[in-house]
């Protein structure tokens, strides 16, 4: 018999190692917690008014105080920046941004300290001053340019009529004029009040981004259902047989994930020169290319996944199959497929969500026409390169709920498997 | 009856040369050697899942060596049982029946027999990850049995059972072998398991088969 451990022998703590850890693996999750959900919160989900044109001056802050006339019982909207302090209304004193009503007079402007640019902006909300409707389309007049485009959506409240309020399509504009379609006669101006709808609400109303959901979502379908169809059989035989060539083949396999995804759209562009005519026409810059092009990149993690799920299923569960009577093909289809649901629920989630956030190799080989090859990232970086910030973040949140439900969706029908 | 006649067959460096044997039908053959000699290689060539390159096989009186695994006629069980973890117990039994189109009546009336024989009767309607070691060895030889092979192939069938169920399991292989009249081929690397099982005693060493008296 040996003794036990020498006494004064001393294991040090874990604790250090442990808590590590937990920081590291902490930090990343608290980083992807705050990301979704800086998304959601910086949307501002209120409508906005229409506002009019800018009414502070640009300039300095030089000692004096910056003088605003205002007009008696109009509403403002006046957002402060960073070098303000606040508006000066005769006694009333606006230091939060939002709408005011003006009691008259003159707003003053206040500065945080002198001789640093004005960064107020004091904006007075549109009011309509004139409605004309001619064939089921009004044409409203406001009495200060609105600023608004023509595309873009408005929210109409205060007529108590359903064939006016609620949100219309802008269709048609001039400096002082929008005009949308309405269904009943002219109301009196002075009840109608118009408001912009939340950036959500427009880019869910816009028929562009309508169609570029509609075409993410048939198109990411259409890829996973390709991707698995491709990536079942070369997962089986990368796990199970072995042949000359194979590392050859596993490399090349990987080949997509490595590679830059805009140089992927790129190859396949050039690919595409080199095929008969008619195949290119149907292709290039059309709804294929999106599918072609999510289905390069999303197909090899897909491939991958299905290769690991193969290798986590032990031979032995075939051999014994070919045993009791089954060929090759039974035995896949009887023994193995029912065993490999779960990584084929894994796969097809996978490249399902790798083939809506392609972006690069879709824009090079298919374009960014609208309501033809938009999907969703298009959409997000033509709302960015319209400057429209809010409309990105729209079509981001957009694309985080279509992925949080595919995710659902794929983890209840894991549950279901699990539980049966 | 099993024959092997003049088997070879090599797996990367490890090679097997001119292996010989006999069962006789309905005999319990026990085959014997060290760990990593070869005895589950060997099984398996005999079950048609491992190429040979050379020799014949010969089993229930037919030349298999050409046969696949489907067509031998003989029941597998490997030695970590290898149960279909999606399929229900009653499932597992019925596999070699529904391969072979036969009749639900059929089908069912012998899976039962099955599991009377196997003293399973109870777990038929269980998934295999809520069976005991015991009871998951007894499932898989159920499942091995089910076509009426000639030939039974097990794969150290006690060895990770503890010793009231090696008791047990080694009566209920004789009781099977009794009742059913297979030819059974059982690997093992335990001289006590082999001697209280009777029948003809192999012994692979240095890639060689004798047959111990």
């Amino acid at each position: 018999m040996s003794d036990p451990a020498p006494v004064g022998f001393r294991v040090a703590s874990d604790k250090l190692f442990l808590v590590g850890m937990a920081v590291l693996g902490g930090s990343y999750l608290l980083i992807i917690g705050a990301m979704v959900l800086a998304d959601v919160v910086f949307l501002n989900y209120s409508d906005q008014p229409v506002l009019g044109p800018e009414m502070v001056r640009q300039g300095r802050y030089t000692g004096g105080e910056v003088a605003v006339p205002l007009e008696t019982g109009r509403r403002y909207y006046f957002r402060k920046g960073q070098n303000d302090a606040g508006l000066q209304i005769g006694e009333q004193r606006i230091d939060s941004d939002g709408l005011f009503r003006a009691p008259g007079g003159q707003a003053v402007l206040l500065p945080n300290a002198n001789d640093k640019p004005i960064t107020a902006s004091l904006r007075p909300e549109a009011r309509v001053t004139q409605i004309a409707v001619t064939n089921q389309v009004a044409t409203v007049t406001t009495d200060v340019p609105h600023g608004l485009l023509w595309g873009e959506f408005i929210r109409v409240s205060g007529v108590g009529d359903p064939g006016w309020d609620g949100v219309r399509e802008i269709t048609d504009t001039a400096t002082n004029q929008l005009s949308f379609a309405v269904a009943g006669a002219a109301v009196p101006a002075a009840k109608l009040s118009l408001s912009k709808p939340n950036p959500l609400v427009q880019a869910l109303r816009s028929r562009d981004i309508r169609f570029s959901i509609k075409l993410s979502l048939i198109s990411c379908t259409l890829t996973t259902l390709l991707s698995l169809w491709v990536a079942v059989p070369i997962g089986y035989m990368m796990s199970r047989f072995e042949f000359r060539g194979k590392p050859i083949i596993d490399t090349l396999l990987d080949i997509p994930i490595v590679l830059p995804p805009l140089v992927v759209g790129l190859s396949l562009l050039i690919l595409f020169r080199y095929m008969p005519e008619w195949l290119s026409d149907a292709v290039v810059y059309k709804w294929p290319a999106v599918v072609l092009a999510q289905f390069m990149v999303a197909c090899a993690f897909a491939v991958r996944t299905m290769r690991v799920t193969f290798d986590q299923i032990p031979q032995r569960f075939e051999q014994v199959a070919l045993t009791l009577g089954c060929n090759r093909r039974k035995a896949f289809w009887r023994v193995i497929m029912p065993q490999a649901k779960g990584g084929l629920l894994a796969a097809g989630t996978l490249a399902w969500a790798r083939a809506l956030g392609e972006f690069g190799p879709i824009l090079v080989f298919a374009g960014a026409t609208r309501q033809k090859t938009e999907v969703l990232p298009t959409s997000a970086f033509l709302e960015l390169q319209a400057g429209r910030t809010e409309g990105m973040l729209a079509v981001s949140l957009i694309m985080i709920a279509a992925a949080v439900v595919v995710f659902v969706i794929a983890r209840t029908l894991g549950m279901k498997r699990i539980f049966a | 009856m099993i024959a092997l006649e003049n088997i070879s067959l090599r797996q990367g460096s490890f090679e097997l040369r001119d292996i010989n044997f006999e069962l006789d039908a309905g005999d319990y053959g026990v085959l014997m050697g060290r760990s990593g000699c070869g005895k589950t290689t060997v099984l398996e060539a005999v079950c048609g899942l491992r190429k040979i390159s050379g020799g014949r096989i010969i089993l229930g009186g037919r030349d298999v060596t050409q046969l696949p695994p489907a067509e031998r006629g003989v029941g597998y069980v490997p030695q970590d049982r290898a149960l279909f973890p999606t399929m229900l117990v009653r499932e597992q039994l019925a596999f070699a029946l529904v391969l072979r189109e036969l009749g639900q009546a059929e089908i069912a009336s012998r899976v039962d027999e099955l599991a009377e024989l196997l003293g399973i009767t109870a777990l038929l309607d269980r998934m295999p990850e809520k069976l005991s070691g015991g009871e998951a060895q007894r499932v898989a030889l159920g499942r091995a049995l089910a076509h009426r092979p000639s030939v039974l192939c097990l794969d150290e069938p006690l060895a990770a059972l503890d010793e009231e169920l090696h008791g047990e399991m080694c009566r209920l292989l004789e009781r099977v072998h009794r009742e059913t009249g297979v030819t059974i081929l059982h690997i093992t690397h335990s001289p006590s398991e082999a001697k209280r099982l009777a029948g003809c005693h192999f012994r692979l060493a240095d890639g060689k088969v004798t047959r111990d008296e």
